[in-house]
């Protein structure tokens, strides 16, 4: 069974550039995650938006988590609405990939809400890093 | 009666058959294909920017939901023909997973490329002696005067400087005095300023434009490299701002991973 972060590579390896960075240089496609907890704070910024979020884990630790995603004009246009969609207190879970350098921080892609509903908050796995498949052959 | 019943199954035939018809391509008051609008480039579905982009129902990711577009079975695209020397270096590229693109940089990504970026809308502004394509992307644009000739004093640039022509319905744009600080489109395909790069834009259906691309450049490549894709229109989107700089941490964090590039780099 292929795991979903490979098989979207493998998806986009011919498909257009869907972030302006390399999702692989800085996140490890083979490290995918589920969190779920509270909303600390949401940064609109270009070229990428973040959130913040504590999680507590099974011994009581609370860490807060940060989240890249998408730049506003990308949100708003999938549906997010600034100050309203995503704010301090919301309890969601997020699905996303492990950043490499091994702190709490990682790629974000859809974010749950209490009510069931799911956005995304940032592009799938594998964007601007080249997929799996080289531009040439060997020379 | 049965010769009012005849008239009457007559007109609703005739009428259905004309909502069969696809919508035709629009035209301008000079008869050329009108390329107004808001597109979206990288994409070969049909329909608002939500019904392509969003989502299948019960699919983990949102990417092929929506009806593909009539002339979206293009033969295969061919792999850029890069002299061996450049194929190395592209590699090398491709190894370090494009921590080497320059649009990481907030500089603008060049032609073809922008074309190519499905993320963000383009606009197409068309006049019988201009026509202006706008970007959501890094908020470039390229005004494009038809049946004009390059200027003289140019100098090189990321977007290059554009001029237009129409052959039949098709717009083809002649791209030139780049710089070498942009990638085509794939990772690490990189270029030099002597690249030349020839557009032709053809409205196919209502919803489609297809995009046929030749990038020449004999410093790196062993002959001209065509490839092709197809943009889509999107009823109903407009281009919003997108200023890549105002808060780009990509830089500070790439800096500390190049420390030790085994961290990232493909075994």
């Amino acid at each position: 069974m292929m795991k979903p972060a490979l098989l979207v590579t493998l998806l986009l390896t011919n498909a257009p550039m869907w972030a302006h960075h390399s999702f692989g240089a800085e996140y490890d496609a083979n490290k995918p995650i589920t969190l779920t907890g509270v909303v600390t704070k949401v940064e609109w910024t270009n070229p990428h938006s973040y959130f913040y979020m504590d999680v507590t884990d099974k011994d009581g630790k609370v860490v807060n988590w940060k989240f890249e995603g998408f730049p506003p004009n990308v949100l708003y246009r999938t549906g997010w609405k600034r100050e309203v969609t995503l704010k301090a207190g919301d309890a969601i879970t997020v699905t996303g990939w492990l950043a490499r350098d091994g702190t709490a921080w990682a790629h974000s892609r859809e974010v749950t809400f209490k009510d069931g509903k799911k956005l995304f908050f940032g592009p799938p796995a594998g964007t601007g890093d080249g997929g799996n498949v080289p531009p040439v052959s060997q020379p | 009666m049965t010769h009012r019943c005849l008239v009457l199954i007559g007109a609703v035939a005739v009428a259905g058959a004309a909502l069969a018809q696809p919508r035709p391509i629009p035209r301008t008051a000079d008869g050329k294909p009108d390329l107004t609008g808001v597109w979206q480039g990288g994409s070969n579905r049909v329909g608002t920017w939500e019904e392509a982009n969003s989502p299948a129902a019960g699919a983990e990711f949102g990417i092929g939901r929506g009806q593909l577009a009539a002339g979206a079975a293009l033969p295969a695209r061919e792999p850029p023909p890069y002299q061996p020397w450049a194929a190395k270096k592209v590699l090398e590229f491709y190894n370090r997973r494009g921590i080497d693109d320059p649009e990481a940089r907030c500089v603008p990504p060049g032609v073809p490329r922008i074309t190519t970026i499905g993320l963000f809308p383009m606009e197409i502004v068309q006049t019988p002696k201009k026509i202006v394509m706008l970007y959501e992307v890094f908020g470039v644009f390229r005004p494009i005067p038809i049946d004009a000739k390059h200027p003289e004093d140019l100098e090189p640039s990321y977007m290059g400087d554009s001029v237009g022509h129409w052959e039949g319905d098709t717009l083809v744009v002649d791209v030139t005095s780049f710089n070498d600080k942009t990638w085509l489109g794939p990772v690490g395909s990189f270029h030099t300023e002597a690249l030349h790069v020839t557009e032709r834009y053809t409205r196919t259906d209502y919803n489609t434009i297809r995009y046929d691309v030749t990038m020449e450049d004999p410093n790196v490549f062993t002959k001209p490299w065509n490839t092709h894709s197809t943009i889509m229109l999107r009823p109903g989107t407009r281009l919003r701002e997108y200023e890549c700089s105002e808060n780009n941490a990509d830089m500070e964090r790439y800096e500390k991973l190049l420390k030790d590039d085994s961290v990232f780099r493909r075994k």
